[in-house]
């Protein structure tokens, strides 16, 4: 792993009395592309924000490269920043908008005009120069914000939710813009989201946030396969989210039905949560699964079909390349690997501080 | 709505067709008179009486005073506007609000109010008195006309400022300051170009009825300092010459023409979208 | 730390703001009448301002011609604002710049302009064309107020909800609207303030029998405050911070219902459901109000239109008059008889009775406005003193058209405390020693009387050599002068803002019972001695109504009446027969003794081209030459 650039230490937050963050610790290191993952309030923008400079936290310390920067303004942190709705200056034009930081710097007007030029031709707007903000489309702009924020060549790029406000489809190109972007500059970016298919695609290492606490943090994969908790479950792609009993080391009890699986240490008869992926669920005609079921809905989703099976009183989702007709009667077998257990928390609070305690 | 220049017509004619009727036509009579004399012909004795030695000081006059009281209602409200539009997040309609309140009284009782308060002997001198600070002379003088500008005008400056401020996204000041710009060139950069709209709006709303008042400089100028306000006002009540007072409101409104100039010229730039 | 300098700033600004209401507020509760006095706590103003129905008529006029012409002007501006976007950058500035032509003008030259208009149209004048006139001003305000806002605005959004189906309305309503509605709202707000505001644009059209509550306060400012305004607008300024904080409640309790949302960055501006329910409850009070007053469109049939100066009468005499004779009087005030004439030069059938001073009846009957008086229908003329008539015969040589009202000397009113040498000659006002206490008339004539009495000249005197040499001295004396005012001289006295005054005998009796200190004198050079009379105009709609008001005013225990409450000296010897207070029955400043009457005047009429040139002269004077 790279070097450590950006640590987070004990960072709380709180707006009108209401905490945001609480006791926040996250270590970044050197081009990685972080993304903070998790549902509107859950404090990853005021994460970002602290990052940024344009918020201090409460309690806590903000580290970049060795340094303590949590009482430096935003215009002395070696990091920009783009926003959401890109917060472009409309009084300027393109060109105008770009050179803003440069010239802020006092840079010489050759070597302004040079960067102006490589970042358009790095962002595809080459010929935009002398058009205004307000002419150009969403994703436009949006490129236009990131131009104007890597020709100060950041050591971070802090991203706010930048594709937002863009339609799918230009979603999509402008995630493969940003990997491209990234790779080329080789820097670290630290991104905020709420789309977990964004996060998916694009990041090195995915943070998930709720309520003020990070959830679980790892891997893409990691982050998929092995939520550590049903929130993370649930919000991080489809899945059977289901009560259970954890009869000793390697048995689980799923809906009065014994299910061999990997997991151990969780002690005898311990209620926990099952995950278990609808592309993990695999169905068998009835007599060679571990739990019957009846076929209640099919839907033909292109590379699979998605279906909804009733089985031991819980509706299944179940993903496979493989159709049954409604009304097909089944088994369900899942592969041990597959089955993934969690602690079951008391409360709802309880349940956002799990992991961090 | 936008785009489509018939609707855009649609909606803007029942204000045109009003313009025409109550401004335009009005002002062409204002034109007829001011450029004709008593027998109904042609002449333009009456724009020229503005080089008259007491109509060119009252309008001298006139520009500096409305000219200082626009700077310092500037210089008030721009930092009051920025805040109010900093404090989003409390009541602050309600502390907008309080800007405006006082215009619901009545102007002129406002006005005799400060002749109260600013009078030799009255309430700020005794106050003055009272605490042992020397007392001030300041009504019957520029000053005290200056200031009644100022107060009755300010809400005009508060306004729009605070408008243009407020519609300003937060992240574009921390766009700008993520870039490396400080507090001061983040000001003088991005929130001051942003807001000349509204500074413009501001100015026009504060300058011209400044220029043109004739009801400060009487009650607080004690009827000393005449104002080319004063001066017209003189010509249509006091003296039945309204041939002289069209003739010098049309000298006047050379500055509507300065001041669409000056609109047009601002608006330029975000008319390129 | 910043915010505390936050703080102090706004505090600043507020103090700023507020302290001369707060200092109405105060003259609202105090008990002399002159705002130069505190003559102790009192109530009084309040309870008779519920007794006054013209104040709270014009307080019903102002309200409702605020309120409508600010909802259309909204509207008509509002819609203004979104076609311009579409139109072409230089029709746009165009219209904007015609925009501004209302608000670069000053207000007179719009008064008047619009005045002549509805003149050329015929159209009679009234609420109608203040309304027309206030919805003309008002536009530009929601203009400048919207415009800035809409530009700010993406056309996308409202495409897109055309894009969703919706209707281009609905669109606009859901979409754009709710963006635009602080601005549109800031600009109502403007525009109803302004429109409250208003005075000399409403005065140039409101027409006869009309009046809002600045064109009565204007009248007043010269003519001197009644003090029930100061409580009428104290209970504005009230109500209007009960309805704001009432608002402001509604909306918070509306918000705590539902669970706060961080919503951290950003307000979500909207007008609550509460604050929606306020205003309409507003508009909907100031209606019943209006209609419950009734003075905007009630015209009844036998009315008579009485045009007098401020606070010239007594009030009582109006009530009793309509009383006894059934006739419905239209009382309006005029502040100086310039004003008058011009408003008749206007509308000649505007007013019915009126009661201008001397030089201004010779002017009126030169230029054919007055009706001869039907001596028979005033029987009580004859209580009038015969020397009174006699006088009259300068500016009314038959006494046909005129019948005395008031009349007194003018002269100086001085500060026995502040002056130590007697007061005897008009030279006082040249002494050095009394530079920045010395206050001269607001008034061509009268300031002019002064320096040509001073020289020993005729104050009729057109010679261009002795005017320019009275001007000369009058310019001179300019920087000894405190201020030129007109009533304003009342105030200014009582609170001891200056030693010297000229000044109308009238004002003495008054001035005397608030500030024992001042004393009166007509100089030994002599002085101006004027006399008001009634007059009927050529085209009165309701001549006999007019002679029977002459007639009830000529009783002697009317004229009494009218004495004892304005103090001016009275005509009417009969009148003065009943004055009790021996002291002011023989009283110098009231009834000048014949010795003193001998070296006045009065004033004629010095034709058009005398007027013009006083003119000239008087512009010289007041701008130092």
């Amino acid at each position: 792993m790279s070097k450590e650039l950006i640590r987070l230490e004990n960072i709380s937050k709180s707006f009108d009395g209401e905490l945001i963050l609480d006791d926040l610790n996250l270590t970044i290191h050197e081009n990685e592309f972080v993304t903070l993952l998790g549902p509107s309030g859950c404090g990853k923008t005021t994460t970002l924000r602290i990052i940024g400079g344009f918020e201090t936290p409460d309690k806590g310390r903000v580290i970049f490269d060795g340094q303590d920067i949590t009482a430096l303004a935003p215009n002395k942190r070696q990091l920009n920043t783009v926003f959401q709705k890109y917060a472009l200056f409309t009084h300027m034009d393109i060109a105008e908008n770009i050179a803003f930081g440069l010239k802020i710097k006092n840079k010489p007007q050759e070597y302004i005009e040079d960067k102006i030029h490589y970042a358009l031709k790095l962002v595809n707007l080459e010929g935009y120069e002398h058009r205004m903000p307000e002419s150009l489309s969403g994703g436009q702009q949006q490129r236009v914000a990131i131009a104007r924020a890597i020709v100060n060549e950041p050591k971070v790029l802090l991203l706010d939710e930048p594709l937002g406000a863009l339609d799918l489809k230009l979603r999509q190109d402008m995630q493969y813009e940003l990997i491209r972007l990234k790779n080329e500059l080789g820097i670290t970016f630290i991104y905020v989201t709420h789309d977990q298919e964004e996060a998916l695609t694009m990041s090195d290492h995915i943070v998930v946030m709720n309520q003020g606490y990070i959830q679980q943090e790892g891997s893409p994969e990691d982050i998929y396969n092995e939520p550590e908790n049903a929130f993370v479950a649930d919000f991080i792609g489809d899945s059977n989210i289901i009560h259970a009993t954890m009869v000793r080391d390697e048995l689980v009890n799923i809906l009065d039905t014994d299910f061999i699986c990997v997991d151990k240490d969780f002690g005898e008869n311990k209620p926990v949560d099952v995950v278990i992926r609808p592309e993990d669920v695999e169905l068998v005609p009835r007599g060679q699964g571990t739990l019957p079921g009846t076929v209640s809905h099919v839907i033909f989703k292109g590379v699979h079909y998605e279906m909804e099976v009733q089985a031991g009183g819980f509706e299944w989702l179940v993903h496979s390349t493989r159709m049954f007709d409604a009304g097909t009667e089944v088994d369900i077998k899942v592969d041990p690997f597959n089955i993934q257990v969690m602690n079951r928390p008391e409360s709802e609070d309880e349940e956002a501080m799990v992991i961090d305690v | 709505m936008f785009n489509s220049r018939k609707t855009s017509r649609l909606l803007a004619s029942p204000y045109i067709a009003w313009a025409m009727i109550f401004i335009i036509v009005p002002l062409g009579m204002i034109l007829f008179y001011g450029l004709t004399d008593e027998s109904g012909a042609f002449t333009f004795a009456n724009i020229a009486a503005i080089a008259e030695p007491v109509h060119l000081r009252s309008l001298i006059l006139a520009l500096i005073l409305s000219v200082i009281s626009t700077v310092i209602c500037f210089f008030l409200a721009y930092p009051l506007g920025m805040i109010l539009a900093r404090n989003k997040l409390s009541s602050q309609g309600i502390i907008t609000t309080l800007f405006i309140l006082p215009m619901w009284m009545n102007f002129l009782l406002r006005t005799l109010a400060w002749m109260t308060l600013l009078e030799n002997k009255g309430v700020i001198n005794g106050v003055l008195d009272f605490i042992g600070l020397p007392e001030i002379n300041v009504i019957n003088t520029p000053g005290a006309i200056v200031l009644g500008m100022v107060y009755n005008f300010l809400p005009f400056m508060i306004l729009p400022i605070y408008n243009s401020l407020s519609s300003i996204d937060d992240n574009v000041i921390n766009a700008a300051r993520d870039l490396g710009a400080d507090a001061v060139q983040t000001f003088f950069k991005v929130t001051l170009p942003l807001t000349v709209p509204g500074i413009i709006s501001g100015i026009t709303m504060v300058f011209i009825p400044a220029l043109t008042t004739f009801a400060i400089s009487t009650m607080l100028g004690g009827s000393k300092i005449l104002l080319i306000g004063n001066i017209i006002e003189q010509e249509f009540t006091l003296s039945y010459d309204w041939n002289l007072g069209a003739g010098l409101s049309i000298v006047l409104m050379v500055f509507i023409v300065i001041n669409m100039v000056v609109s047009a010229l601002s608006d330029k730039k975000g008319e390129d979208r | 730390m910043r915010s505390r300098i936050e703080k102090i700033y706004m505090g600043i600004i507020l103090v700023f703001m507020y302290a001369p209401i707060a200092t109405l507020i105060v003259l609202s509760f105090n008990g002399s009448k002159s705002r130069a006095r505190w003559g102790g706590f009192t109530f009084k103003w309040y309870i008779n301002l519920f007794g006054d129905d013209k104040i709270l008529n014009a307080l019903a006029n102002t309200l409702i011609i605020a309120l409508i012409s600010t909802v259309v002007a909204t509207i008509i501006g509002t819609l203004t604002c979104v076609g311009l976007m579409g139109l072409k950058r230089r029709s746009r500035a165009f219209i904007m710049g015609i925009t501004n032509i209302p608000m670069i003008n000053a207000d007179i030259v719009t008064g008047i302009s619009l005045m002549l208009l509805f003149k050329v149209l015929r159209f009679g004048t009234g609420f109608v064309t203040v309304l027309l006139a206030h919805v003309t001003f008002n536009i530009p305000y929601v203009l400048l107020a919207v415009m800035p806002r809409m530009k700010t605005i993406n056309p996308n959004v409202y495409e897109a909800a055309l894009d969703l189906g919706a209707e281009p309305f609905y669109a606009f309503r859901k979409s754009v609207l709710p963006d635009l509605m602080p601005a549109v709202l800031s600009g109502a707000l403007m525009a109803f303030t302004m429109s409250l505001d208003d005075f000399i644009i409403t005065y140039f059209t409101k027409g006869s029998g009309f009046d809002t509550l600045s064109t009565k306060i204007y009248n007043e400012v010269k003519r001197g405050i009644q003090p029930e305004i100061y409580a009428l607008s104290s209970i504005i300024f009230v109500v209007v911070i009960v309805l704001l904080v009432t608002s402001s409640m509604i909306k918070g309790r509306q918000g705590t219902g539902a669970k706060k949302k961080v919503s951290l960055y950003k307000v979500e501006k909207k007008i609550t459901s509460g604050q929606a329910f306020a205003i309409g409850a507003v508009t909907v009070f100031i209606i019943m109000l209006g209609l419950y007053f009734g003075g905007v469109f009630a015209r009844k049939s036998n009315q008579l239109f009485v045009y007098n100066a401020g606070e010239y009468i007594d009030p009582k005499v109006i009530d009793m008059f309509e009383a006894e004779t059934g006739i419905d009087v239209i009382y309006d005030e005029f502040e100086t008889l310039e004003i008058m004439y011009a408003k008749m030069v206007q509308d000649d059938s505007a007013y019915d009775v009126i009661c201008p001073s001397d030089y201004m009846i010779a002017k009126m009957i030169d230029n054919g406005m007055l009706r001869e008086l039907d001596l028979d229908a005033i029987p009580n003329r004859k209580y009038i003193g015969e020397q009174y008539l006699e006088s009259a015969k300068s500016f009314d040589p038959e006494n046909k058209y005129s019948v005395p009202y008031c009349w007194g000397t003018v002269g100086i009113l001085y500060n026995k405390n502040m002056v130590e040498e007697p007061v005897t000659s008009w030279d006082i006002l040249w002494n050095k020693k009394y530079a920045g206490q010395i206050l001269m008339q607001d008034s061509i004539r009268d300031a002019f009387m002064v320096a040509e009495k001073r020289r020993g000249y005729s104050l009729n005197t057109t010679d261009p050599d002795e005017l320019s040499k009275a001007a000369d001295d009058l310019i001179a004396q300019r920087p000894l002068v405190q201020a030129y005012v007109i009533d304003q001289a009342r105030d200014k006295m009582i609170g001891g803002e200056a030693a010297l005054a000229v000044i109308y005998s009238g004002e003495v009796i008054y001035t005397q019972r608030e500030n024992p200190d001042l004393a009166y004198s007509v100089p030994d050079e002599g002085s101006n001695v004027w006399i008001d009379g009634w007059v009927v105009t050529k085209h009165a709609r309701n001549p006999e109504a007019a002679m029977k008001w002459i007639d009830f005013l000529c009783r002697p225990e009317i004229a009494l009446m009218n004495f004892d409450f304005i103090t001016y000296s009275s005509p009417n010897t009969a009148a003065r027969e009943l004055i009790e207070d021996e002291a002011i029955r023989n009283s110098e400043v009231a009834f000048p003794s014949e010795e003193v009457l001998e070296r006045c005047d009065t004033y004629s009429y010095l034709g058009e081209d005398g007027d013009a040139l006083y003119n000239d002269m008087w512009k010289k004077v007041k701008s130092g030459g």
